[in-house]
């Protein structure tokens, strides 16, 4: 019953205003039913344009986000570095400062006054700040703390006693190569199709660097022409995108995970050399993170802008907290449930996967307006619509569809046999489920958690059109306050928002680390 | 685990409905789509004059999400709003045609010369800012600074202007009333200019004023708040009102609308009498955003001209809204968008 219900809120809050929208799409200028705004897609040669545009920009996030993110994450698991768990957080925090604050930095960081040009002396980021190529820059330093995360997790699932047989025959390098990374590659490649799917539906970075793709001509169709139609139509492309990319990685990876087992927790023989580890973290922590806050921190300035902008966002730093908190939480147990059920389906799951792709890849606005055509009627829907509670479904409709994926990975990682011997023992389903399934099932919840809450946390596309009179959320807030500062400001904000979205990520870690030391 | 975290959402959930605001009698709801800085102090004059609660929803720098029109139209089969406050008509006219406005004739617009109402009552204007010229004054002498948007076309500036996407916010204004001053073919052939001459064109008017006042590019075109903000910051930037003796100077106003079928229509439109009070034109003239008032006799901004000591460029409002859609698209050709 908890599966059906699960599925049921996927369809209503997830599916639903897709649908919606895709049947305003339908509709043409007279009422009546059309094709109008379909046959545009083909009719002008601009659409080719901003096929390949996207079709670039997410697939060459996806490999360069992928191609620093891995090593990262297999560093982490297998070489001695010294305080890992700091190094860790460290390192994820491109991932929770909101990829626009990031296009900010970089633009920050070019021109002849940039931070780059006084350091060394040449502006030579300059040609390249609104370009292609620095949009995917930008999302692949936002996005790689994915591929990183999941490395390092698939990396320390490997079986230890698989790495130590190898080790007899075969120097470190080459067991990491034949033995390891093979082993952790599914999950890997599951990561860079999450990256392409964020990358295709990201509108704030090409928004900035003026890159036309999808998105941004999904918002013109919207802000300059006001037409839902043409806008929904306009996003079809992209949600085929999507699909495209989640049949390839099917055909690539298909069912093929590793089934972590308990004594695979052992402690890896594999250890990488630490002192080059040391210097890649160390590169990796100075161009990632250190350059976009330094570059932020030098356009601001002043630190009482700072002071003053935080204290300007007190409200909306406690409703976003709340409503991130909630949100996640939500996402994460619906998609426990969804994630679950698919792990164990044998029939559809390929269907499954790729509708939660599908869906997360579905434009923030759309989702926007769609739930607007569903909930504001009159009666009970609108007195839903006038709380804050439409802000929270706005956060589980972009949410639940990741958080089940996520979560998918991680309930096919528990051998069915573990739960077969807990039903044989006369368990029921929901014992066994939460004694045996969700303990197993750990680490993915957390991931799924924390990824929801920042993705949550970061909403604007949605958020903004169905917030409440007064219940702004931070990056709301921010955003309004945006339009009219001098740069200096703006930055101070990008800053307060990022500065939030860190202090939270620390108080996580320390109460990861204690729970930790408690279970030990 | 599991009924535990049902059990703290389910807590949540209560939690946060009991905060949620509940409806009054002694409310109104306003979108605004004036910077919050500048349109909020306005808002909470009223409130604590009248005691009536003004729930506002802000919008965001156009270029950065869909914005307050597109939620008005997407609820327009069962409106939440009662005011709609838009800081450049493009939106509003916008709304008008697609039935999202009722007509209301305020007493207080009276004094406000009638360009600027509609004359069917959809709309009316107030306060207004103006397109104008920003150059870096570093780099460009106040005798050698252009006069005209024509100039723009000088090869003498070629790749040192920027204007923000003309297809958004503030400049789809600008541009349609170019389209209807000039005809399609002189305004085409002007942005096809532009277009030779390397024109720059970035995503809002803020970002036109920051590449100018670093020096990244000479000048461009921009809202005189935008200029004022960062003259008041101290930065090397100044304005021209391009065209006064020309095709006129671009003048924008504020418009207030009534929504159609708004639920709390009586307190919408005692707030529209109040928004188009002297007084309110009074606080905006003398605020950072150093709007000029348009009725006569009402103090100005310091440093700006009175609407009367200039040429404002007219336009047929309802005109230049029809022609929105074609005149983006022509844009997107012209300038490669």
């Amino acid at each position: 019953m908890a599966l059906g219900l699960a599925a049921l809120l996927f369809i209503v809050l997830c599916a639903l205003p897709v649908f919606y929208m895709l049947g305003v799409s339908l509709v043409g200028a007279d009422g009546a039913f059309s094709l109008n705004h379909y046959f545009r897609l083909f009719a002008e040669v601009r659409q080719l344009d901003l096929f390949l545009n996207s079709l670039l920009l997410a697939t060459a996030t996806s490999l360069l986000a992928t191609a620093i993110g891995a090593p990262l994450g297999v560093l982490l698991a297998r070489a001695d570095l010294p305080a890992k768990r700091a190094l860790r957080i460290l390192l994820i925090i491109p991932l929770a400062v909101p990829p626009y604050v990031m296009g900010l930095a970089w633009i920050y960081m070019g021109s002849d006054s940039g931070i780059i040009a006084q350091a060394t002396g040449r502006d030579f980021l300059s040609p390249l700040t609104y370009s292609l190529t620095g949009a995917v820059i930008v999302l692949s330093v936002s996005f790689y703390p994915l591929a990183m995360l999941a490395a390092e997790a698939a990396a320390r699932g490997v079986d230890a006693r698989m790495e130590e047989a190898a080790l007899l025959v075969a120097a470190p390098r080459r067991v990491l190569w034949r033995i390891t990374l093979p082993i952790a590659a599914p999950s890997i490649a599951a990561a860079a199709l999450l990256i392409f799917v964020l990358a295709l539906s990201e509108f704030g970075v090409p928004g900035l660097l003026r890159v036309p793709v999808f998105t941004t001509e999904v918002f013109t169709a919207f802000s300059a022409l006001y037409d839902f139609g043409a806008a929904t139509a306009l996003a079809v492309p992209l949600l085929a995108l999507a699909l495209m990319a989640g049949i390839t990685a099917r055909f690539m990876i298909g069912e093929r995970l590793l089934v972590g087992r308990r004594g695979a927790r052992n402690r890896s023989p594999l250890s990488l050399n630490s002192r080059r580890a040391g210097l890649a973290v160390t590169i990796a922590l100075a161009l990632f993170v250190l350059l976009p806050i330094a570059a932020l921190a030098l356009e601001t300035g002043r630190a009482e802008r700072m002071i003053l902008a935080l204290r300007s966002s007190v409200e909306a730093i406690t409703n976003s907290l709340t409503l991130a908190f909630v949100g996640a939480t939500m996402a994460a147990l619906i998609g426990l449930l969804l994630g679950y059920a698919r792990a164990r389906m044998h029939r559809f799951a390929g269907t499954v996967d790729l509708a939660m792709i599908v869906a997360f890849a579905a434009p923030g606005t759309v989702i926007g307006v769609g739930l607007i055509g569903l909930w504001n009627r009159p009666g009970l829907m609108e007195e839903i619509y006038r709380s804050r509670l439409i802000i929270l479904i706005a956060y589980l409709a972009r949410l639940i569809p990741v958080a089940a994926l996520i979560l998918a990975a991680g309930a096919r990682q528990v051998p069915a046999s573990f739960e077969e011997a807990g039903e044989v023992a006369g368990a029921k389903w929901t014992r066994v489920f939460a004694r045996i399934t969700v303990p197993q099932m750990r680490a993915g919840i957390i991931a799924a958690w924390v990824v929801s809450f920042i993705l949550a946390f970061g909403e604007l596309g949605a958020t903004v059109l169905v917030a409440p009179p007064g219940q702004a959320t931070l990056p709301a807030h921010i955003y309004t306050l945006i339009a009219n500062a001098p740069s200096g400001e703006v930055a101070a904000l990008a800053l307060t928002q990022s500065a939030v979205v860190m202090t939270l990520l620390a108080l996580f870690a320390v109460f990861v680390f204690r729970e930790k030391r408690l279970h030990s | 685990m599991k009924t535990h975290a049902a059990l703290i959402a389910t807590l949540a959930l209560v939690a946060l409905n009991a905060c949620a605001p509940a409806t009054s009698m002694d409310e109104v709801v306003i979108y605004v789509s004036q910077d919050r800085v500048f349109s909020e102090p306005v808002l909470l004059v009223y409130e604590q004059k009248t005691g009536v609660r003004v729930r506002a929803v802000y919008d965001t720098e156009e270029t950065k999400s869909t914005g307050l029109a597109n939620r008005l139209l997407a609820e327009k089969n069962n409106p939440q709003a009662d005011v709609f406050w838009s800081n450049e008509p493009v939106r509003t006219l916008v709304l008008k045609e697609r039935g999202a406005l009722a007509q209301y004739i305020s007493p207080q617009a009276e004094g406000i010369p009638s360009v600027f109402k509609d004359p069917q009552g959809y709309w009316t204007g107030f306060s207004a800012r103006m397109r104008v010229i920003v150059y870096n004054t570093r780099l460009v002498k106040e005798t050698e600074a252009p006069r005209s948007i024509f100039d723009l076309t000088d090869s003498k500036w070629k790749g040192q202007v920027a204007i923000a996407d003309p297809r958004f916010g503030s400049t789809s204004f600008h541009v349609a009333a170019l389209y209807a001053e000039l005809g399609d073919e002189r305004a085409d052939e002007f942005f096809r200019k532009l277009k030779a001459n390397d024109v720059k064109i970035v995503p809002g008017n803020s970002v036109v004023r920051d590449m100018v006042a670093r020096g990244e590019v000479k000048m461009g075109l921009t809202d005189t708040d935008d200029v004022n903000v960062a003259i008041e910051d101290h930065q090397p930037v100044a304005m021209v009102l391009p065209d006064g003796d020309g095709i006129g100077v671009p003048v924008m106003p504020n418009m207030i609308s009534l929504v159609a079928r708004a639920p709390r229509a009586e307190a919408g439109k005692r707030l529209i009498d109040y928004l188009l009070s002297a007084e309110v034109e009074r606080m905006l003239a003398a605020s950072e955003a150093v709007q000029i008032p348009l009725r006569a006799g009402v103090e100005g901004p310091k440093h700006m001209p009175a609407l009367s000591s200039f040429k404002p460029m007219t336009m047929d409002y309802d005109k230049a809204a029809d022609r929105v859609e074609d005149v983006t698209k022509r844009l997107q050709t012209i300038l490669g968008l």
